[in-house]
């Protein structure tokens, strides 16, 4: 431990550790908890206690029974947008990098086109229109996500694709799916990890922020609404409800998206960068 | 749709902002400019929570609810105003019934807001105008097969007679609440729902619209000199975006908000605090659209919904206790006109599940994305679905959902809004009669779509009619009965509020006979 330590990987260990906490918390919630995460189990509104960790909230559902409900869904969602991402913005990246010419001319200008749109207003204006399906939420954020991992995943494979032993393989015949496969995955994949694991963080982020605005299903148990929820109570900050109904929330969403990030940063700078 | 409609409508309004607010800033002559010494009582300006928009003040484009209705009527003046305890003279000094015929004298000194004198003229094209382009408050019922004047008559520049086609208990109410419109303005108007032209913010009454900004929400008041009905209290009425109206009461940015149940105590203590209290004036009821759910016709459907509610938890939980479950019979359980005789409907989920758990039924509830609208919704579907019916919540801004349940575009709506303990409880009319119910848009017109009832029918219109108190009273009961035995619709539950203000710098907030929400009321916001 200690040699990793100093070889630079104990930060990494330690991401890796918070995250795994969280996710045993968070599991511990929704796996063996007692309490419900869509029905009342309480009374309104009870203080944190042995029943409920986290106290309940105004209709007395478990407050982190929601939270862990939550994590998954956050977290799942993260995931997914994740996965995505790096499937459209990696694959048209490499298509770029390699083939070059007008293939790279229209993904490149694709992606400047995706990287010039404001963000978060266009996806409040087509959340509004399709925000109560999770599934359009996904799509909607990885539509705007592709576009820096695909600009980096291009150059990447185009610096790759010069080097003597990709030149010297096509000259001995080697098809393209070989040679990206073969030659190019191990150099490109890298990049397209560390985009697509700040994508995950950036989603959570991002649903959640619709989610508060109310563009997702309103009964949902998202970290987004359960702070919506919350903070729309009048005179919360006036009672002490707050410190359990919405401090809950807020925490574990900065927690999550704070460990997510630094993970992906410790990434970029290891993999890409060469140095810790 | 009614989202795309929404979006233009805000872009629009984004891109109007400009224009409005040079429209708003040929202001008339205001009292806040003029500097003049004040009477007792008067302050320079209150401030109202805004950040809502609810539409521009004139008569046309303002929203159905109150409080777009109330910025509308500080801007536009009706010949009769409402006052603790009946009907007063507003732009009208008199007024005579004799039969169907109801005439009205204007003060001397009547004015639009542009210094162009209120004739009678005004308020006989006013009338025309309306047939032709019914307003969103429509007393009169213009422009529908329900219009209760027959004909008027100019007697002279200051005199007009209105001949109605049966007059009842609340005709003179209905007749004097009508705005009156500046001829010389909305004459050459062809669209009055989209014109933002020269004068279209122009009216009568005691307050001109200085700014509006629908985006931000944001609306300013300017009180006008020498208003022919009495003397505004206030030089400025101003309603300002707050991202939480207790921390800005507090800071001193608005001067009077609603107090929440959990904190009532703690603020009673404070004795430079004045109350206004509402009881039970809020309510919530859930629609059902029997032409996209038929099964719900069968009524042992209905009262196995009424049995799967909770509707206890809906005051414990979301109203904080303060309120109390909603009678059957619609009528506040607090009014004077309520019926102890009404069925009542217990909580029973076995018998609900008994009725509903095998029909497969399957329904998307409608709700506003307002916390308690969600938070209700969220408690009726838990309701629902233990007794076996599948529901899903979709929440919309609470004009689309308005528009939404207007337009007949849901299968289960939750419907909340004020104005429950109005006296007399006219609008069981409005919500329960065939003849009467879904016209005009206003929440008190919303009812069951696709059910109809001849005896509820009968009741609802007929008690209009009827002129002795004791008698009419009797009539409204009975209807509550039939209402609660029939269910049309369901009624969840009645919330009571306080509103708190301070005392040492204005104590003017009143309520009127038919009204409680003192924020919404005229005489609010006159020296009196």
């Amino acid at each position: 431990m200690g040699k990793a330590i100093r070889k630079g990987w104990g930060p990494l260990l330690l991401l890796c550790a918070g995250l795994l906490i969280l996710t045993l918390f968070f599991a511990w919630g929704a796996l063996a908890w007692p309490c419900s995460p869509t029905q009342p189990s309480g009374d309104s509104l009870e203080a944190p206690g042995p029943a409920h960790w986290l106290g309940t909230d105004d209709l007395g559902i478990d407050i982190y029974a929601q939270l862990s409900r939550g994590f998954f869904s956050s977290m799942g969602l993260g995931l997914a947008c994740g996965a995505l991402t790096a499937l459209i913005g990696g694959g048209l990246g490499m298509l770029a990098g390699y083939k070059g010419g007008g293939v790279q001319a229209a993904v490149d200008l694709a992606v400047q086109v995706f990287l010039a749109v404001p963000q978060l207003p266009v996806l409040i204006v087509l959340g509004a229109f399709w925000g109560q399906d999770r599934r359009l939420v996904i799509g909607l954020i990885a539509a705007f996500s592709w576009a820096p991992v695909a600009k980096q995943t291009a150059a990447k494979t185009r610096s790759a694709a010069h080097r003597t032993y990709v030149q010297a393989a096509r000259s001995w015949g080697a098809n393209s799916w070989y040679i990206l496969k073969n030659h190019l995955a191990a150099d490109v994949l890298p990049v397209v990890l560390v985009g697509a694991l700040a994508v995950v963080g950036k989603a959570i982020l991002q649903e959640s922020a619709l989610a508060y605005l109310g563009l997702s299903d309103p009964t949902a148990k998202s970290w987004g609404l359960m702070i919506n929820r919350a903070s729309r109570f009048a005179g919360i900050y006036f009672t002490d409800y707050w410190k359990w109904w919405l401090a809950a929330p807020v925490a574990a969403l900065m927690l999550t998206i704070l460990f997510t990030r630094l993970l992906a940063r410790w990434l970029e700078q290891r993999l890409l960068e060469g140095s810790v | 749709m009614k989202i795309a409609s929404r979006i233009g409508a805000a872009v629009l309004a984004l891109c109007m902002t400009a224009s409005l607010a040079a429209g708003c800033s040929a202001a008339p002559d205001t009292s806040a400019a003029a500097g003049a010494a004040h009477p007792d009582g008067w302050v320079e300006t209150l401030r109202l929570e805004g950040g809502t928009d609810w539409g521009a003040p004139n008569p046309f484009q303002c929203q159905s609810r109150g409080p777009g209705t109330a910025k509308m009527e500080l801007v536009y003046a009706s010949l009769l105003e409402k006052d603790e305890t009946g009907d007063i003279g507003w732009l009208a000094e008199s007024w005579t019934v004799d039969g169907k015929d109801y005439t009205f004298t204007l003060r001397q000194g009547a004015a639009f807001q542009d210094g162009e004198p209120l004739t009678t003229d005004d308020a006989a094209f006013t009338i025309d105008y309306y047939n032709a382009h019914p307003p969103v408050s429509n007393p009169l019922a213009a422009g529908t097969d329900a219009c209760i004047l027959e004909s008027y008559t100019v007697v002279d520049e200051r005199t007009i007679t209105l001949t109605v086609k049966a007059p009842d208990g609340d005709t003179l109410t209905s007749l004097g609440s009508f705005e009156i419109l500046p001829r010389h303005i909305w004459e050459s108007v062809d669209d009055p729902y989209t014109y933002t032209g020269e004068g279209w913010l122009t009216g009568s009454g005691a307050y001109a619209c200085t700014v509006y900004d629908g985006p931000t929400g944001s609306y300013e008041f300017t009180a006008v000199d020498d208003f022919c009905a009495g003397t505004p209290a206030a030089g400025r009425i101003q309603f300002v975006p707050v991202s939480d109206a207790l921390l800005a009461f507090e800071n001193g940015e608005i001067d009077i908000t609603s107090v929440p149940a959990d904190l009532l105590d703690t603020y009673r203590a404070d004795e430079s605090l004045g109350f206004v209290e509402k009881a039970n004036d809020m309510g919530y009821k859930l629609l059902i659209n029997f032409e996209e759910c038929p099964e719900f016709l069968d009524i042992a459907l209905r009262q196995a919904v009424y049995a799967a509610l909770d509707r206890q938890a809906v005051v414990d939980k979301v109203f904080r206790g303060a309120g109390s479950v909603g009678s059957a019979g619609y009528v506040p359980r607090s009014s004077l006109y309520y019926s102890p005789d009404c069925v009542e409907y217990p909580y029973d989920p076995d018998a609900a599940r008994a009725a509903l758990a095998d029909k497969g039924l399957s329904v998307t509830l409608l709700a506003a994305d307002s916390g308690s609208d969600v938070a209700i919704a969220e408690l009726i579907q838990i309701d629902l679905e233990a007794a076996g019916v599948e529901v899903t919540v979709e929440s919309y801004d609470s004009a689309t959902r308005d528009s939404m349940v207007n337009a007949g575009d849901y299968q289960f709506a939750l419907v909340g809004n004020g104005g429950w303990g109005n006296n007399p409880p006219t609008y069981l009319r409005t919500i329960f009669s065939d003849i009467s119910k879904n016209q005009g848009g206003n929440p008190h017109s919303m009812g069951p779509i696709g059910y109809e009832n001849a005896a509820i029918t009968a009741l609802a219109e007929g008690q209009r009619t009827e002129t002795d108190f004791e008698a009419r009273k009797a009539m409204f009961q009975q209807l509550q009965v039939l209402i609660s035995q029939e269910i049309p619709l369901i009624v969840i539950a009645n919330q009571s509020s306080y509103s708190m203000y301070r005392k040492d710098y204005y104590d003017g907030w009143m309520k009127t006979y038919a009204y409680q929400q003192a924020e919404q009321n005229r005489l609010s916001y006159m020296l009196r």
